[in-house]
């Protein structure tokens, strides 16, 4: 396509988790729905689609972003990491298994954002203070677990990197 | 709570996309981080017919400084501000106000030059644009031109751009090596909004005297409010509490706010009282 | 394996992205709705004009009120009336009908082939309306001239109950101190991180209907999609996928799912809805929002005398569906004694209409107004009384030894640990360390302060409560427990999990019941074709009611297998037992055989078998809960408040509950730290406003405030175990409580900080702003 000119419709190259897909797709088209319905990679939830609430959260080109606030055209040529894409065939990603022995999740629809989200932050500060992760994750909303074993999971993670 | 659809390009140049404002016409919006954009066409509160996304401008993102003005370019994200090591050492408070704005994943991907132009009055970067005296430099299909923060916002989301134009960097004088800054904000939860906000600036002489004062408040009026009056106040002064004191009623009287679900405008010129005190103190504090 | 911290079943699943929430169901064919919204909060619909959305490509059917009027019944609560003589019934239509009565009710539905298209066409639909005067303030609503959300009633009032037990006037007459107060608490909502939603798919070869839908109440949802479409029910399945969190919202049936249902059976094909964020906002269900007038009396030595509520609740405009809406002021009114010995009470709970959004249940219920109303005027007749507020409380506390309590409003407290659990919260913190830390730091201008909240709440509540409120509800549960022919365990229970654990706590009951390891048993819920008819889950009764249908039928089991073990290996059943997967002797532990060796030769070869016992291994047990079953906690709040704008910062935040035996701690700490966290909430930040319009102003979440990773500390958590006497293993239930004190703790605890200026703390949410309004109040009565 010309860049330079107008379209509704657009067909993308996306990275997503080390596969390559192209798709067509209208270009009011959220990431998150192209992720969820168009790719099947529902570990992505929707919970606000309108940028506060953090359940939408992936990596895309290496930095967290709101699948929500994007349109799946602003991803063409990106490559996209979402929970589906953190394990290592069968081992969990030591983010997700700290979760899971913290119990640092009750309904789960959350986490995933939550899990993207300690990934950056960790990227960009492995040790980081109690302080810095709760406003690292601020921007994420739960409703079940208070966070606090949640604050926990990402501190034995960053701990387990000290030593 | 989807877009309701429209038309799209997302240009390489900023001749590209300058073109492709033109042609749009009025219908035609520039789309930068989309952080504050892209609720509104999910909420439908905005709906457009066109969209000429800058985000592969790369020539629209980057942090520059020369003798005396440090440049940055609209399409920079809130987070390279953040941590820019040029930031931190010639114009720390930019630093400050940038890791303010939002969290993490916003400011990833949400740009200075894109909060400028939202206007939002609570925000950081309308504010410390205007407390500095930053320049906005914009430019249309046929000119470029500079307009000064404080002549750039009109009203709550409203500002001088013109519909054909893009805001392509934003200058701002560097710091004095003098100058202290203070920083505040009053929000519900971190990553909010500011109810008030209040940054400062300010310069010690030899014998602890200050020198030059800059003021601005968010959050509490139409606009991002340079507040002239304070600065009369504080200078010549050595920051004496009762200095502070008529500062802030200065600043109180000077503001007009509009209230919303989160405080009054009663609340909120209180706030600006109680706030320029303590960012005029803030700042005082980093000088002794 | 109860008592055990036993790593959750049910994570993996969630941690590798593979969970099933509604919206992650992409049928073929599917097509999606878009519910077209009254902008106005009370208006008469003058005209609807469709067309355009008709005519749009991508539109297979749009509907209004008037299509559905004769073939979609109303939600309408009724109770028994002689059970509750004063209620008056609403009907609230599917899509409104004449009028519109709050902003966010549904008036049409379009289906088209995508969301995106739906909302397209949504927006082209033109309704016309008159405008009416809005009622929007509880109070207002009560005037004679009011006008009226329901006209046929004559009045907005739903309901008043009336009680007085026990000489209430000349104890009030008759008392040295009585402290009063008027309360008003915010309108808060349980705010699910996964909207509400489902799908509806008509098989027409079948005559079967499946409807997915994020519910925490399967069955429930059936009997009323069935009746409310007049379609049986046997041929409906509803199915609760994995649901990202209830808290009493998604307790309910709404307008939503039967339209969905509806129109899957019209056009024989998939039908999706998914609630967007302002609609889950604006058009859901609210909560608790009261005004309360309450007084205490007490004699000098503070011995409580009597008690006096008035809690008037904004129910909004309908009633919720199938409980009704009544139950928030009467539930907050009948808890309002608490843990407290109070030999007269007299109260009246008042529900009104207004035109707002539908109160419904929320985690707590009326618990927490009740609680916030007794736990402040508790503090305040401590100050007049001159006592310290934790000696007050000590003192009218239901001591251990008074157990069985036979409390005022009638409620036998069957055991408890009422003083323990707040002197031990009280050493947790070093409550007269605090004080000293309190005094200094007056001297330096800072103003901390500590907040006491007690409760004791009835959980997991029996069919025999409801019956006396003349409600269809029961309070029992069921489950079916089925051994496979390896010795593994499924249960099949009628509750649904949505973060409570099930999937782990129910399998270490009933591995502990039949000997088997936790990882030998699976649990199935959520599922109406699979699993036995059951309430659901809400009000604290899963581990109670859905553990104890779980032990019933677990022992069915068991006894038949130890039995059949005792026949054919001649040893007397009462000395076998199930344990660390064996039949063994009880006496010396000495091996029979294997369970699964039993349970092959029972499943596949029972011609051997002894010919008075029947063949097969599945077991399914009703159980009902005793009349009641008590939880009790104290929370203790400390925190700062800057006087200068307002704001409050919790500094540390202590639980001592009491749930009976616990069966897996780190559930049980998991629960109360995320009630805890949905009670400051209530107490500091949630409030879904309107404006005198009826334009209601919180319709993101940049409005609606809830608290983030930085505004919740860690809470610091106590156990003491009473378990229950009438209960499988003494378990009670524990889901709500970590949100019914925090209100009452922080309220408190502001109260406490800003003593030196005498605030009365009687509202919430404590906004700065607020918190500054109430400051200015006090210094002006200074």
């Amino acid at each position: 396509m010309n860049n330079s000119q107008f379209t509704e419709r657009l067909t993308i190259h996306v990275r997503v988790n080390g596969q390559d897909f192209e798709r067509e797709v209208e270009v009011r088209r959220l990431l998150a729905d192209f992720l969820r319905h168009d790719l099947g990679l529902t570990a992505t939830h929707l919970g606000c689609e309108h940028g506060v609430c953090g359940a939408c959260t992936i990596m895309m080109d290496g930095e967290s972003v709101r699948s929500c606030l994007l349109f799946a055209v602003q991803a063409d040529r990106a490559e996209i990491l979402t929970v589906e894409g953190l394990a290592q065939g069968d081992d969990m990603h030591p983010l997700q298994q700290a979760f899971w022995d913290k119990h640092a999740l009750q309904c789960g629809f959350c986490t995933s954002g939550f899990l993207m989200s300690a990934y950056d932050l960790l990227q960009k500060n492995p040790h980081p203070t109690q302080d810095e992760i709760r406003h690292g994750l601020s921007g994420n909303l739960c409703r079940c677990t208070g966070y606090a074993n949640i604050i926990k999971a990402v501190q034995a993670v960053a701990d387990q990197s000290h030593s | 709570m989807k877009p309701a659809p429209f038309m799209y390009a997302r240009p390489d140049s900023v001749e590209e996309a300058l073109a492709l404002l033109q042609a749009g016409g009025d219908e035609a919006k520039v789309l930068a981080g989309g952080q504050s954009f892209v609720p509104l066409l999910n909420l439908r509160i905005a709906s457009i017919d066109a969209v000429v996304d800058l985000n592969r401008l790369s020539e629209l993102a980057y942090i520059k400084r020369d003798a005396d003005t440090l440049c940055i370019g609209a399409m920079t994200r809130h987070r390279q501000v953040e941590v820019s090591e040029e930031v931190q050492a010639v114009q720390p408070l930019l630093a400050r106000a940038a890791a303010e704005v939002g969290h993490l994943a916003i400011r990833n991907r949400g740009t200075i030059g894109g909060s400028l132009v939202h206007a939002d009055p609570a925000a950081e970067w309308p504010l410390v644009a205007v407390m500095l005296d930053a320049q906005l430099v914009m430019r249309s299909h046929q000119s470029t031109r500079t307009v000064a923060a404080r002549e750039f916002f009109l009203g709550p989301l409203m500002t001088a751009i013109e519909p054909n134009e893009i805001l392509c960097e934003v200058r701002f004088p560097l710091a004095p090596p003098s100058a202290v800054w203070g920083f505040q904000e009053l929000c519900r939860r971190p990553g909010d909004f500011a109810i008030v906000a209040v940054a400062c600036q300010l310069s010690r002489g030899h014998s602890g005297i200050c020198s030059a004062a800059a003021l601005a408040v968010g959050g509490a009026h139409a606009t991002p409010l340079h507040i002239p009056e304070v600065e009369t106040v504080i200078s010549g002064s050595k920051g004496e509490d009762a200095v502070i004191a008529a500062a802030a009623e200065k600043a109180a009287a000077a503001v007009d706010p509009s209230g919303d679900v989160h405080g009054s405008a009663d609340y909120r010129r209180r706030m600006v009282k109680v706030l320029t005190a303590r960012a005029l103190k803030e700042a005082w504090g980093k000088a002794a | 394996m109860i008592g055990a911290r036993v790593r959750r079943v049910e994570d993996p699943r969630v941690l590798l992205g593979k969970t099933l929430y509604v919206d992650d169901l992409d049928l073929p064919d599917a097509v999606a709705l878009a519910f077209v919204r009254s902008p106005y909060a009370h208006a008469r619909i003058t005209g609807i004009d469709v067309s355009a959305a008709q005519a749009h490509s991508d539109v297979l059917l749009v509907l209004t009120g008037t299509d559905v009027a004769g073939v979609i019944k109303p939600l309408r609560v009724e109770y028994e009336a002689s059970k509750a003589p004063t209620h008056k019934p609403c009907d609230w239509p599917v899509l409104a009908q004449k009028k519109v009565r709050f902003v966010g009710e549904a008036v049409a539905v379009v289906v088209a082939t995508d969301r995106y298209t739906a909302e397209d066409a949504a927006d082209l639909v033109d309704v016309e309306y008159e405008a009416l005067d809005t009622i929007w303030d509880v109070e207002q609503a009560l005037d004679p001239n009011s006008p009226l959300v329901h006209e046929e009633w004559g009045d907005n009032v739903m309901q008043t109950v009336q009680v007085e037990i026990g000489a209430v006037g000349s104890a009030f007459q008759e008392a040295d101190c009585v402290v009063s107060e008027r309360f008003e608490t915010g309108r808060h909502m349980a705010l699910p991180m996964e909207t509400r939603g489902c799908v509806a798919s008509f098989e027409p070869s079948r005559d079967a209907l499946t409807l997915w839908s994020s519910t925490q109440v399967p069955h429930v949802l059936r009997t009323h999609i069935a009746a409310l479409l007049d379609f049986p029910e046997h041929h409906i399945r509803v199915v609760a996928p994995d649901v990202g969190g209830g808290f009493g919202q998604k307790a309910h049936v709404f307008p939503e799912e039967v339209v969905a249902s509806y129109i899957a059976l019209q056009l024989k094909k998939p039908v999706k809805w998914i609630e967007d964020r302002r609609e889950n906002l604006s058009a859901s269900m609210h909560a608790k929002q009261q005004v309360v007038h309450a007084e205490l009396a007490f004699n000098k030595d503070g011995t409580i005398l009597a008690a006096k509520g008035r809690f008037v609740a904004d129910v909004g405009s309908y009633s919720e569906f199938p409980w009704g809406s009544a139950f928030e002021a009467g539930h907050a009114a009948s808890t309002m004694p608490g843990p407290y010995k109070v030999p007269a009470f007299s109260f009246e709970a008042v529900s009104v209409a207004t035109n707002k959004t539908t109160i419904g249940v929320y985690r707590g219920v009326g618990l927490p107004i009740g609680v916030l109303t007794m736990e402040r005027l508790m503090d305040m007749a401590a100050q007049r009384l001159g006592l310290d507020p934790a000696e007050l409380r000590l003192r009218n506390m239901i001591r251990k030894e008074d157990h069985p309590y036979t409390t005022i409003v009638g409620a036998e407290i069957e055991s408890g640990s009422h003083q323990e659990s707040l002197q031990k919260a009280l050493d947790m913190l070093g409550y007269q360390g605090f004080r000293t830390e309190q005094a200094q730091a007056r001297q330096h201008g800072r103003y901390l302060g500590v907040g006491i909240g007690c409760y004791v709440e009835g959980t997991a509540p029996s069919s025999v409560a409801f019956e006396s409120m003349g409600l269809n509800l029961g309070g029992y549960e069921s489950a079916t427990v089925r051994m496979d022919v390896a010795g593994k365990v499924t249960l099949l229970v009628g509750t649904h999990s949505h973060g409570q654990s099930h999937e782990t706590t129910y399998a270490q009951v009933a591995a502990d019941e039949l000997g088997v390891p936790v990882a030998d048993v699976r649990v199935i819920e959520g599922d109406t074709t699979a699993v036995p008819y059951g309430m659901g889950t809400w009000g604290s009764r899963s581990a109670v009611t859905g553990g104890g249908a779980i032990s019933k039928a677990s022992q069915k089991l068991r006894n038949k297998m130890l039995r059949i073990a005792a026949r054919l290996s001649e040893v007397p059943d009462d000395d076998l037992e199930l344990a660390e997967g064996l039949i063994r002797r009880k006496t010396d532990g000495t091996p029979l055989m294997p369970i699964k060796d039993l349970a092959q030769r029972i499943l596949m070869r029972p011609g051997g078998l002894p010919p008075d016992e029947e063949p097969g291994l599945d077991m399914t047990a009703h159980y009902e809960p005793p009349p009641a079953t008590h939880a009790n906690a104290s929370h203790v709040a400390t925190l700062e408040v800057d006087i200068e704008t307002g704001q409050i910062t919790l500094l540390r935040y202590i639980v001592v509950e009491d749930c009976g035996t616990i069966i897996n701690p780190m559930v049980v700490d998991g629960q109360i730290q995320g009630g805890v966290a949905q009670g400051i909430g209530t107490a500091m930040y949630e409030h879904a406003i309107y404006d005198e319009n009826g334009q209601f102003l919180t319709g993101t979440l940049m409005d609606y405030l809830i608290p983030t990773a930085v505004d919740v500390p860690q809470v610091e958590i106590g156990h003491i175990e009473s378990p229950s006497p009438h209960t499988p293993h003494g378990i009670k239930g524990v889901g709500e409580g970590g949100a019914i004190a925090p209100p009452a703790a922080i309220a408190n605890a502001v109260a406490d900080a800003l003593s030196p200026f005498g605030v009365r703390v009687n509202e919430i949410p404590l906004t700065p702003e607020r918190v500054l309004t109430l400051l200015d109040g006090a210094k002006s009565e200074q």
